[in-house]
């Protein structure tokens, strides 16, 4: 606490009224006059040295003294006084609440969360609110959601902060940052306050334009939970996977269960060190779709609940469909020797729906695929940007990261097409375009990807025909790399559980209206795009979601399967790209508004002035 | 004397029969060439035994107690009391300020009180009546007997109140104007700028026991007064703002307790009484309880 401050320092102007208070009580306006049958008495009492000491005639001006200090108090309180708090506070000041999963964690066995904690500060704040002060409330987790404009209403601020929940996501702080950033726009805003237990990304990538107040809250108590959950196609099924890890302090027995479409087919004990991970694997044996569940139950205490279950969704195995048509030989051949692939076009009828097509011109031609490979063909929405011409190209680079080109060398590729861009045009324009450069030479593109909805089309600027790449071996990779996304796109391959945020994209008839219910009674509703995909659906809990809509309803279980909340490790500062800011343990400070404490004494100061001027005067014998 | 009609507006009948009863009792015995019922202190020849003295050569022979000689073999002269005539002076305070409560009623009372007992003793009495200062005392001449009384009494009754003489002047210009020892009794409220101690030793050396009576109304012995308050004397008009007056009550009872011890001691040093009355008090209690019990009456 340093020096008090002033909210309204205008109303000193009242002080004047000392002037026309010490006045009139001088003249004594009213003085009543009384004739008495002689001073002489008087005049020696009034001449008595006694009565003539300070004590005396602090005793005599009492009353005025009295309406001295009380007019005093009055204009102080007034003037709306308050102690500094020491900390930089300006007038707006954002306040980003985290309500990350980890935020549920309770600090001991019947305990407080720490979003509960969060609220305590926070209702200290508002508070402790200056008149001319405003709060506004953001709620940040995996994104960022304003709960409160800019105000100073304390009953706004403490409805929205009351009706704060945790939401069972990863914390991630970028969003609450640029929110911040953008209200600062509308709202001079010096300080920004975040309110964290700390397990949060250390590294935030935003450049902070306002000073940070990183408010450290006390972390949640031992924790263990499941991070991790999926599995790989096997030979006899799914071989599946599930990893189990805790916080630094967590040493306990733990029971699990696992669940096949409701049924329990293995319960188990295991024991669980805070310092190392447990891995769990089970075979499942199944030729039909099953949903997995597997439930922790610790022995001791557990401070988070959310990260005690997870869902495991497995398709009914089959072999991946890829449509080529006959004269694409070498992709056909490179196409044969891969296991588990039904081939079309071949002796049974083309379904109207593959995993993996390819084509040598437009996609619309032939069955609807997830993902498809065009080679030799320059799609309509970028013939403006690129055309190709007889010539000679060379891939000078090449995403070698990138799924499709994995291992795959393209050194020395020689190409009998060369793209041309046309002028004035660059990668922005095929980024505007939605289409990634995978490949390219010295002129141009040559292999593009482009995401779009759950459909992925990867384009081939050249045919590999007229080009070395045929007899590279890097080409049957490259054929292997592709049917290993369709794989997985088809989750044929392998099955990861679903994370809390939003939900796969589903599909579904064209334009048609759904529902979706979830946990914790969590509801929504939506419309599918032009193309029968429902994309964006949230799902901020875990538990199982339905969604219900033509042509089935599907039933999705989400999880929680983040290491970093599980673990409840918290950071000490947060790193900026520019800057650091460490985290205070302190106590919120906020200054404290001293105007009712003057109101108070003035209040008591009338009462004695009051009985002091009502009681028995001295020296008048009963 | 008709019962339904009074002798004095001042006194009720029943206090004048057993006033004139009454004498006043002088601490002193005080000589006058004129012959009173008081006894002079002085030897004289009258048959009334006074005292023994040693006899000296030359003395009266008749006078020796033959007695006292033939038991002590020693000669002792006889000595006898000197009937003298005592003046009773009556000085009443008219000024303004005894006009406050009952006080002048009072006042009044008391010295026609005073004047019946010296005039049914055959003492002289005389009255000054003190009221604007730099003016003559009102003035009832020296008179005595029974047949003074209606005089007395209607001298007191006319007397007009109001004025502004403090009462240090009032006294010497009574000693002005009075010729003659006795007794001086002084009706004021005291309350003077002025010092006392002149005008009581003129009183002293003019041969005057002093009878102090203070008169004080309730306002002055128990003011109960509160807040800021502007005094305005009653005598001379002059103001006095007093602030919480309520807070001082305690220096003023100091003050005025002040006042009269050392009136009592002044009185007391030139063999004189003081006495402090309240005027609320009845009249008949101060003449047949207080003054008896003090020793100024009998």
């Amino acid at each position: 606490m340093t020096f008090p401050g002033f909210s309204a320092l205008i109303n000193a102007w009242w002080f004047l009224l000392l002037i026309p208070l010490i006045i009139f009580y001088f003249l004594k306006l009213r003085r009543p006059r009384m004739e008495i049958p002689s001073l002489a008495l008087w005049r020696q009492v009034i001449s008595d040295q006694r009565v003539n000491s300070p004590f005396q005639k602090f005793k005599r001006n009492l009353l005025l003294l009295l309406q001295i200090l009380l007019l005093c108090v009055l204009v102080i309180s007034a003037m709306q006084p308050y102690l500094n708090s020491g900390t930089q506070r300006g007038q707006n000041l954002p306040v980003l609440i985290d309500t990350s999963a980890s935020m549920a964690a309770l600090d001991a066995p019947g305990g407080k969360s720490r979003l509960a904690e969060a609220k305590e500060k926070v209702h200290k704040l508002i508070d402790d609110l200056l008149p001319e002060q405003q709060l506004c409330l953001i709620s940040v987790n995996s994104s960022a959601r304003r709960l409160t404009d800019f105000t100073s209403n304390k009953r706004l601020l403490r409805e929205s902060l009351d009706q704060l929940e945790v939401s069972h996501v990863p914390s991630h702080l970028e969003d609450g940052f640029r929110l911040a950033q953008a209200l600062s726009r509308a709202f001079p805003i010096e300080s920004v306050m975040l309110l964290s237990e700390g397990n949060v990304p250390q590294d935030v990538e935003f450049e902070l334009p306002f000073k940070l107040n990183f408010q450290r809250l006390q972390p949640g108590g031992a924790n263990v939970g499941i991070v991790d959950f999926n599995a790989r196609r096997s030979k006899t099924g799914w071989d599946v996977f599930a990893r189990i890890e805790g916080s630094e302090t967590a040493k306990t027995l733990a029971e699990y269960e696992l669940r096949q479409n409701g049924q329990v087919i293995k319960s188990e004990s295991v024991s669980i060190d805070g310092l190392r991970a447990e891995r769990l694997v089970f075979r499942v044996s199944t030729d039909i779709a099953v949903s997995l569940e597997l439930r922790l139950k610790p022995d001791g205490f557990d401070s988070l609940e959310t990260d005690n279950v997870a869902y495991l969704d497995l398709p009914i195995p089959r072999p991946l469909a890829v449509y080529c048509p006959a004269d694409m030989t070498s992709f056909r051949n490179a196409l044969a020797i891969i296991p588990d692939i039904n081939l079309y076009p071949s002796g049974e009828p083309t379904p109207a729906a593959v995993d993996l097509k390819f084509a040598e011109g437009p996609l619309s031609t032939g069955p609807e695929a997830r993902v498809n490979v065009n080679v030799g063909y320059v799609p309509d929405d970028i013939a403006s940007l690129v055309e190709i011409e007889s010539g000679l190209a060379e891939i000078v680079d090449w995403q070698r990261t990138a799924p499709l080109l994995q291992h795959v060398q393209l050194l020395d590729v020689q190409i009998a097409d060369q793209p041309k861009l046309a002028k004035g045009v660059g990668e922005r324009e095929f980024e505007l375009a939605g289409y990634e450069i995978l490949a390219q030479s010295r002129t141009g593109p040559l292999i593009l990807e482009r995401q779009t909805g759950n459909q992925l089309d990867i384009q081939f600027l050249f045919h590999p025909d007229r080009s070395s790449l045929i007899y590279r071996v890097g080409f049957p990779i490259l054929i292997q790399n592709v049917t290993q996304v369709a794989l997985m796109r088809a989750a044929l391959s392998e099955s990861k559980g679903t994370t809390t945020g939003t939900l796969p994209p589903l599909k579904m008839a064209p334009e048609t209206e759904y529902q979706i219910s979830g946990p914790h009674g969590y509801s929504d509703s939506g419309r599918s795009d032009k193309d029968g995909f429902a994309m964006g659906l949230a799902a901020p809990y875990v538990g199982l979601y339905e969604v219900t809509g033509p042509p089935e309803t599907r039933r999705i279980g989400v999880s929680l399967l983040a290491s970093r909340e599980s673990s409840m490790k918290t950071i000490d500062k947060l790193n900026f790209p520019e800057v650091s800011v460490t985290a205070a343990d302190a106590e919120v400070k906020s200054d404290q508004p001293l105007w009712g404490w003057f109101a108070v004494a003035g209040l008591c100061l009338l009462t004695v002035e009051w009985w002091y001027f009502q009681k028995r005067p001295a020296g008048v014998p009963a | 004397m008709d019962n339904t009609s009074q002798f004095t507006n001042l006194l009720q009948n029943s206090t004048l029969a057993r006033v004139e009863r009454m004498r006043m009792l002088p601490m002193r015995r005080r000589t006058n060439r004129s012959r009173g019922e008081h006894l002079a202190g002085k030897g004289g020849t009258s048959t009334e035994f006074n005292d023994y003295r040693d006899y000296v050569a030359g003395d009266d022979m008749r006078y020796v107690d033959w007695n006292i000689f033939s038991r002590l073999n020693r000669p002792y002269i006889k000595q006898y009391r000197h009937e003298e005539e005592m003046h009773v002076v009556i000085l009443i305070d008219a000024s303004a300020s005894m006009q406050f409560g009952d006080k002048f009623q009072r006042a009044r009372q008391l010295a026609a009180c005073f004047a019946v007992m010296g005039l049914m003793n055959i003492e002289k009495v005389s009255i000054f009546a003190c009221q604007h200062s730099g003016t003559t005392p009102l003035i009832l001449p020296p008179c005595t007997g029974r047949i003074s009384l209606k005089r007395v009494f209607k001298f007191l009754e006319e007397i007009p109140p109001g004025g502004d003489f403090p009462i240090e002047e009032a006294v010497e210009a009574t000693l002005v104007q009075h010729r003659g020892r006795g007794i001086a009794v002084l009706l004021s409220d005291f309350l003077t700028f002025g010092a006392l101690e002149r005008p009581m030793n003129m009183l002293f050396s003019a041969g005057l026991e002093v009878f102090a009576v203070q008169l004080l109304s309730t306002i002055e012995l128990n003011p109960e007064l509160t807040g800021d308050l502007r005094f305005v004397d009653s005598e001379s008009g002059m103001t006095l703002d007093v602030s919480s007056v309520g807070d001082l009550l305690g220096f003023y009872h100091e003050h005025l307790n002040g006042l009269q011890e050392h009136l009592a001691t002044l009185c007391r040093q030139r063999s004189g009484r003081f006495i402090c009355l309240d005027s609320s008090q009845p009249l008949e209690e101060i003449l047949f309880d207080t003054l008896k019990r003090k020793g100024w009456v009998q």
